[in-house]
Formats: C-alpha cells, structure tokens, sequence
C-alpha cells in the first residue's frame, strides 16, 4: 500500500480550486453494451404534449422535459428495446446517462455517459452547461489528470435515480400513446 | 504527481449503485474488457442484494423482519460484513454501532446465523458496505485477468496493480476539486461530517462528532471505510485499532 498527499493535501482549504471531467462512454457505446445483439439503432426523437406532461405529473413524476432522446434497439426490423440519454444537475455536476430499456418496460441497464464537476455555483449557469452540448468522447474536455478519481463526501446519485424513474414512466407512457414502437 | 496515464490507457465505466456513482477503471488489454467490467457490476449489485435496506429481499430487510429472539441464516456476504461490524463494535467499545442508536447491542452474528435480539434494532450498513462492495469488485477484476484498475464507489476507493490513482477531494461547501493524494495498491475512504453533510453518523452521548473530512488508507476498503467512522467519533488519527489494520488516517 502507497499513499502519497499531494503537497496541497493538509492545507486544503488554502489550495485553489479545479474544475473535473470524465467521459466514459458515447452514446452509441452504451447502446451497444445495451443491446449488444441488436443491428441498428434507429433515432426515435420523442416529444411529449401538454396533457402527456400532465399524466406524468398526475402519477407523481414530473416530466420536466417534452422532448427526449430515444433510439430504438432493433434486430431484423424487430424492436428489441429502446435506450434513452439525458442529463442531470447536481449540487455541482452534472451528469449525462443512458438508460436501457427492455420490451417490457423494465430497467436493463444503466450507464453513466460523462461526469462533469464544476468550480462551483456555475453548474447551474446556461452558459457553462452549454460548453459542453454535442461532446461525445472523442471530444472530451480534458481538466486535469487522465485518470484522477474524486473523494470526499460520498457523491448522491438521487438526481440520476430520480432521472432513470422518470425514463421509465416517459417510454412506458409514449409507448401506450403509440408514439414509441 | 506521477502519473501510469502518461504511458498506459485506461478504459472507464460508472454505473448508479449502493446510492452514489461507482467507477471502474481498467488497463486496456488485448482482450475485450467489458466481461471484466460486467463481473465486477455484477459483484457491486450482488453486495448491495444482500445488504441495501431498500431491497425487498436483501437480508437486512429479512432481519428487520424478524422479532427478537429470531433468526436467520445469512448469505456469506452478509455474514463478512456483519462479523467484521461485530469486531469493530467490541474493539472500539461500542462506538462503531450498525445500528446507529437504535439498538446497539440488539443483534449478533455467530457465523451465518444472525440473531436479533431487540425489537427495536434496524441495521444501516452504509458505514462499511461500500467498502465491502468494492473489495469484492476488485476481486472480480483480477479474476478476470485485468492486472491493475481502480474502483471507486462515490469516496471509497481501491487501487490494485501498478495503477497509481490521483484522488481529487471535492469542496463540499462551494464545489470544485483540489489534489488530495495519490493511491497505489490499496484503499482509502474519506468521509465528510458535518450538519449538512449527507454521511450521517450515530455515537453515544460521550462522543463528539468531528466536522471534518477524515480520509483512511489500509489495503482494504472495507476496513478503509468502517475506519472513517472510529476516527471521527474518537477523534484520533492515531486511534489503536489503526495500527491492527495497518491503516493510517488523516483529518483535514
């Protein structure tokens, strides 16, 4: 066992402050972990109206958004299930995700997508979510070292499971809707 | 900081689960890793299977149904977890308590055989579960064949091989990261207490709780991450039951 402090380590509070990000996976990475015996992936952008986001809302999950990412998993011409990506904020990340799921409505995996901390309160500014809009991993902003992991306070993920619930409830109610086959 | 990263890649994953992000880092290998990756998944979610209080059949939730004077016959992750829970409580006095106030004394473990004795005892095992979960991921990666990696439940990390982890703390208060340390073949877990935190911590009426961050390295994570919880309630870097660990601890 090693452990080095960083010079930094004991006087914490003194040091400045960095911003972090890690990319794990595209978004055609995690669909195909998903669905790995799928041949396509076919876009199947999702918008909801106002008495859809009211049913949602009505079954206690607030739908937040009218339009969502949804490609489905298909074999054959036959659907095997749909993957749907989104973003949540965080007390200061923001985290982007892919959830599969299966004919059946049910949950067949999660994958994180990209982890961003922010320096702070910015998080919650347009502009500094903006920097970061059509970034697959190939474009990956890179803060810091390659492969630098976060301590401190165990991270909540709430915002993603609250996320992944409101996934489950959108596909479930545009499939009865016909609006997901 | 030196860094394996300049020389080798490493390929990366993070799922949601036992209630924070867990990241998987492995070295690339000539194989295809994701069999790796999907073991050691599947290792994280059996733990929390067995010890998450929100799953209907996770032997926690068996155990608090259970009146006193019962018991049940444990699964051999449970049982790890719960014996060493039992060490810990009788070496440091009561002060590391699984049952945080409810009950402390309320239930016992003789080999797989849990028995609550106290109605009113509910066991949290979120003060070294993570540590256990991630020891078994580790586990599951070497059996894979991958030689050095990192994992990383929200705080609890484990670095095995020649992988040198550079751990960043987050600013609990107003966000951002800054250099912590550098990990290599070994864990260290750090927790954050204060009011507002979301780690919550029971001690007796004689303990005091510190409002500090308190990090502890010891080569493996479950004793890593149980060991948090003895340094802040005592307040001692210097604790006995450290050195009976080869653990160290910091506050800061």
């Amino acid at each position: 066992m090693r452990v080095l402090l960083a010079a930094s380590a004991l006087a914490a509070a003194a040091a400045p402050t960095s911003a972090f990000a890690v990319d794990y996976l595209s978004a055609e990475q995690a669909a195909r972990l998903m669905f790995p015996e799928a041949d396509a992936f076919e876009a199947r952008p999702l918008t909801l109206d106002a008495a859809q986001l009211q049913q949602l809302d009505a079954q206690g999950v607030r739908g937040r958004s009218a339009n969502w990412a949804v490609h489905a998993a298909r074999r054959g011409g036959a659907t095997l299930g749909f993957v749907v990506t989104d973003e949540v904020i965080g007390k200061f990340e923001l985290i982007s995700y892919a959830v599969g799921i299966a004919l059946d409505g049910t949950v067949k995996q999660i994958e994180i997508l990209s982890y961003r901390e922010s320096h702070g309160f910015e998080v919650r500014l347009p502009a500094w979510r903006k920097q970061f809009v059509g970034k697959g991993s190939a474009a990956a902003l890179r803060v810091g070292d390659d492969i630098a992991n976060i301590s401190g306070a165990t991270l909540s993920c709430t915002h993603v499971t609250d996320g992944v619930r409101r996934i489950v409830a959108v596909v479930a109610l545009a499939r009865r809707a016909g609006l997901l086959t | 900081m030196s860094l394996v990263a300049d020389t080798t890649r490493w390929q990366r994953r993070a799922q949601p689960l036992l209630g924070t992000l867990v990241e998987i880092g492995v070295r690339s290998g000539s194989g295809d890793r994701q069999a790796a990756f999907d073991a050691a998944f599947a290792a994280l979610r059996e733990v929390q299977a067995c010890l998450s209080r929100f799953e209907a059949n996770s032997d926690i939730t068996r155990f608090h149904a259970l009146r006193a004077g019962e018991c049940l016959t444990a699964r051999p992750i449970t049982a790890q977890v719960l014996v060493a829970a039992q060490s810990l409580r009788e070496a440091s006095h009561g002060a590391f308590d699984i049952s945080l106030g409810t009950a402390p004394g309320g239930w016992r473990c003789n080999g797989d055989q849990l028995l609550k004795l106290d109605d009113m005892v509910l066991l949290d095992l979120g003060g070294i579960g993570k540590g256990c979960a991630v020891d078994r991921a580790v586990k599951a990666l070497i059996e894979h064949g991958v030689d050095a990696g990192w994992v990383n439940a929200g705080g609890d990390l484990r670095a095995f091989g020649d992988a040198e982890v550079p751990v960043q703390l987050r600013d609990e208060a107003r966000g951002g990261v800054r250099p912590f340390a550098t990990l290599r073949d070994g864990a260290l877990a750090t927790s954050h207490f204060d009011r507002l935190s979301r780690s919550r911590i029971a001690g007796g009426a004689s303990t005091k709780p510190l409002l500090a961050h308190v990090s502890v390295a010891a080569p493996l994570c479950l004793w890593a991450d149980a060991l948090t919880k003895v340094v802040t309630l005592s307040g001692d870097t210097s604790h006995p039951l450290l050195a009976r660990f080869e653990a160290r601890a910091w506050l800061h």
